[in-house]
């Protein structure tokens, strides 16, 4: 089957439902009946050919669970790792500290925590009324705004994304203090304020310093997405194990296809930004 | 950055410590006479923690003139001249620059730092930027230029050191003389009134040495106030209009170059200049 097709449909189904794009389908697995025999048997492929769009799904979710997480960690990672190295006080202090806490806490246990213990509502209503905002703003388009975002997504986002900006912000951190400082002075010594100096002079060398350390976290996140399975969300491992559950005997083929479907997201996009910070290395740099 | 560090208990007289007193009247060769010095600082002192770097130091430029700072490390010239600049804070006392109080808590340092023009010894381009980029950025986000005018602007001054042909070199692919005239171009393009020169060449093998103190030459040909650190004797003797030997964080004598060389009043200056040319054999 065409991969781009099925994305296409998956993409497309999960935009008409008329209850909310993120609430994925729940369309019923496809059955097929299973040959009786040892591993790899023909029915259990057919089996999970037959449920490929479901399985799409599934990754279309992990994708975008995976994008907003690593969006809100560098919202909120970059300015931690500035404030750690250029701030002082108590905003510094409280970074610091929050940062060792998240970076000390299984990402499971922040998960059931935003998923349970959170007043989840705030931030959904808040996301819900910038959606439609932007929906009316759009009028009517060929493709659908989605309007709504279902608990479970939300409170995934949240603990991933948090997690993320306590990782990234020290990957920020050490970019930023392994820029001489010499650099700064001899910005401010043009009559560039601090502010700028960073800004103009050490913020776009520290991002491309960060690169590897980012690669390193976007294959964390997104395998990390999986945690969702803990709190019902229909990524990919939850309908992979919604399927084996419904077909036993064909828990490996399942599984084989699912870690495929991780490598292959994991493998594109660590060669996309091998080649984007090719791109953007300095001329002559061997750093 | 160096640390700054005080040399102490190496037997310094008393007469030594008077320090600035009677030399500072020395007129600079150059002395437009009646006008007021460019730059004038007054009994400045400054500490990191506890050691005190400056310890009193005031001392007058006038416009044109090429001060040379010599003094053993730790002696507080980089200090002096990183004050001079704003890039650290004072303790006391008061810097001038011509009616303008640099000390003065109303005084934006940003304003200051663009007629002050800094080269640094570790040159300090700015890694990610092109030689021309690296003198396009202050005039497009300081000075609000066009990014015609600005490139433009910095192609002159890079022709002015020599470099027309790198302007789209990166600083990894230039030599450490390159790097360090593009750094000089980089501060001439701001217009400053003063340049100050922090051992600009004390990084540099003594061939790429030369390429520097030549456009520094052209400079002092061209009338620029200068401030140089340095232990380029050559260079101080041809082109400085006085010398200011720092030791501990005062000034033991100043002079017209050809009296510190020949006839210093300060045994711990003569024991200097003794250990310099030594050096340098």
């Amino acid at each position: 089957m065409d991969l781009t097709l099925w994305l296409g449909q998956s993409l497309a189904a999960l935009a008409h439902r008329p209850d909310g794009v993120l609430a994925v389908a729940e369309t019923a697995p496809a059955l097929v009946d299973p040959v009786a025999g040892g591993p790899f048997q023909v029915g259990d492929w057919e089996f999970v050919t037959a449920n490929a769009d479901y399985l799409l799904g599934g990754t279309v979710l992990t994708v975008l669970l995976t994008v907003t997480s690593l969006v809100l960690g560098f919202l909120l990672g970059f300015p931690a790792g500035a404030i750690e190295v250029y701030g002082d006080g108590v905003l510094r202090t409280l970074v610091r500290k929050f940062g060792v806490v998240l970076r000390g806490t299984p990402i499971i246990v922040i998960m059931i925590f935003t998923y349970y213990v959170l007043p989840i509502d705030i931030p959904i209503n808040a996301i819900v009324a910038v959606l439609t905002a932007v929906d009316t703003a759009l009028g009517p388009t060929p493709f659908t705004v989605p309007t709504s975002v279902p608990g479970p997504f939300m409170a995934a986002t949240l603990a991933l994304g948090f997690r993320s900006a306590a990782y990234q912000s020290q990957i920020f951190r050490g970019a930023l203090e392994s820029i001489d400082e010499g650099q700064l002075a001899a910005a401010r010594s043009i009559g560039m304020s601090r502010l700028e100096g960073i800004r103009h002079v050490v913020v776009p060398q520290a991002l491309r310093r960060s690169v590897p350390g980012f690669q390193n976290e976007f294959t964390i996140v997104l395998k990390d997405t999986s945690i969702a399975f803990a709190i019902g969300l229909a990524e990919l491992l939850k309908r992979s194990h919604d399927l084996f559950l419904q077909q036993t005997t064909a828990v490996l083929e399942i599984i084989l296809f699912m870690s495929l479907i991780y490598f292959v997201l994991t493998f594109v996009v660590n060669r996309t930004l091998d080649y984007g910070s090719n791109y953007f290395a300095i001329p002559g740099d061997s750093s | 950055m160096t640390n700054p560090r005080t040399d102490d208990g190496d037997g310094r007289t008393a007469d030594d410590r008077r320090g600035d007193g009677d030399e500072r009247t020395a007129p600079p060769s150059s002395a437009t006479a009646a006008t007021d010095p460019l730059l004038r600082i007054e009994d400045l002192h400054k500490s990191y923690g506890a050691e005190e770097v400056l310890r009193g130091v005031s001392l007058e430029i006038d416009r044109g003139d090429v001060e040379v700072l010599v003094g053993p490390s730790g002696s507080g010239k980089s200090t002096l001249l990183q004050c001079l600049n704003c890039l650290t804070e004072i303790d006391s006392g008061h810097i001038y620059l011509g009616d303008t109080e640099v000390t003065a808590s109303d005084t934006d340092p940003n304003e200051i730092r663009q007629q002050i023009g800094m080269v640094f010894q570790d040159i300090n381009l700015f890694a990610h930027l092109t030689a021309r980029k690296n003198i396009t950025l202050g005039l497009r986000k300081v000075r609000g230029m066009s990014a015609e005018a600005a490139r433009e602007r910095a192609d002159a001054e890079l022709d002015r050191v020599g470099l027309a042909d790198q302007a789209d070199s990166y600083p990894a692919q230039l030599s450490g003389g390159q790097k360090q005239r593009v750094g000089i171009a980089r501060a001439l393009a701001m217009d400053p009134e003063v340049m100050l020169f922090d051992e600009p060449t004390s990084a540099l093998d003594p061939e790429l040495s030369n390429e520097v103190l030549t456009v520094m030459d052209e400079l002092v040909d061209e009338g620029m106030t200068m401030v140089v650190v340095t232990h380029e004797m050559r260079f101080a003797r041809g082109a400085a209009s006085g010398i200011t030997f720092l030791a501990d964080g005062q000034i033991v004598e100043r002079g017209p170059p050809e009296r510190l060389f020949e006839n210093p009043s300060h045994e711990r200056t003569a024991q200097f200049f003794e250990n310099i040319s030594h050096d340098h054999d």
